[in-house]
């Protein structure tokens, strides 16, 4: 009866050997695997290239809307900012964080942003004025 | 009294989760070595594209930068991890 005991302890045994050797051969092996992908999905030449052009297009329509260099600049490096930011979100993960950008950075792009509209906005208004006043003197 | 089997087993074990430990240090070790270089094309293939569209070389490298500073807040987070956790 004893024999049998043993024998049937001695299965099992065995049989958690085998489930630890799949379980940790499994976690050895998709581990790495789901790292490597994650990376290669930010760092990838073809990934630099595609947030490049996207990078390029916001810079060229900033310059083409007549921003001045300076300003086109730092604002394309805010727009970067935001996606690549993930090492906010890896840190936010678990934590009651929700905010990606800070209240004080996101209050600068505003004012930024504001004080750039409304120079827009008075330049257009000068301009057509000047046009205005030319069209009253013909 | 243990027995000659059962003692076995958990060599048989600790060998097993010695092998795919030292497995899984490797393989993350050679993505740490390998995620310099893949930093760089990506900045470069990144900075090309800036350039292209007329951005000075000075101001591409400096947005491209963001990469480093992603790299580097990513491993950090990750050793962070790794210490809490043992």
């Amino acid at each position: 009866m004893s024999g049998e005991k043993e024998k049937k302890k001695e299965k099992e045994e065995k049989e958690d050997v085998e489930e630890l050797r799949e379980v940790l051969g499994v976690v050895s092996k998709e581990v790495p695997a789901l790292i490597k992908s994650i990376i290669a999905s930010v760092f990838s030449e073809e990934a630099g290239r595609d947030m490049g052009k996207a990078a390029a297009a916001f810079y060229k329509e900033l310059k083409d809307a007549g921003m001045p260099e300076e300003t086109a600049v730092k604002m394309t490096e805010n727009y970067i900012s935001v996606f690549t930011s993930l090492g906010d979100i890896l840190k936010g993960v678990g934590k009651e964080r929700k905010v990606i950008i800070s209240t004080k950075e996101g209050e600068e792009i505003g004012k930024e942003i504001s004080e750039e509209v409304s120079r827009k906005i008075k330049e257009k208004l000068a301009e057509k004025r000047r046009e205005e006043e030319e069209e009253d003197e013909e | 009294m243990k027995t000659w089997s059962e003692t076995n087993m958990k060599v048989q074990s600790i060998i097993i989760a010695g092998l795919s430990l030292i497995r899984l240090l490797l393989s993350l070790f050679a993505l740490w070595l390998t995620l310099g270089w893949k930093v760089r094309k990506t900045r470069r293939a990144f900075e090309k594209q800036l350039i292209r569209q007329g951005m000075a070389k000075k101001d591409a490298k400096k947005l491209s930068a963001q990469y480093s500073k992603m790299k580097n807040e990513m491993m950090s987070t990750l050793k962070g991890s790794v210490f809490r956790s043992l």
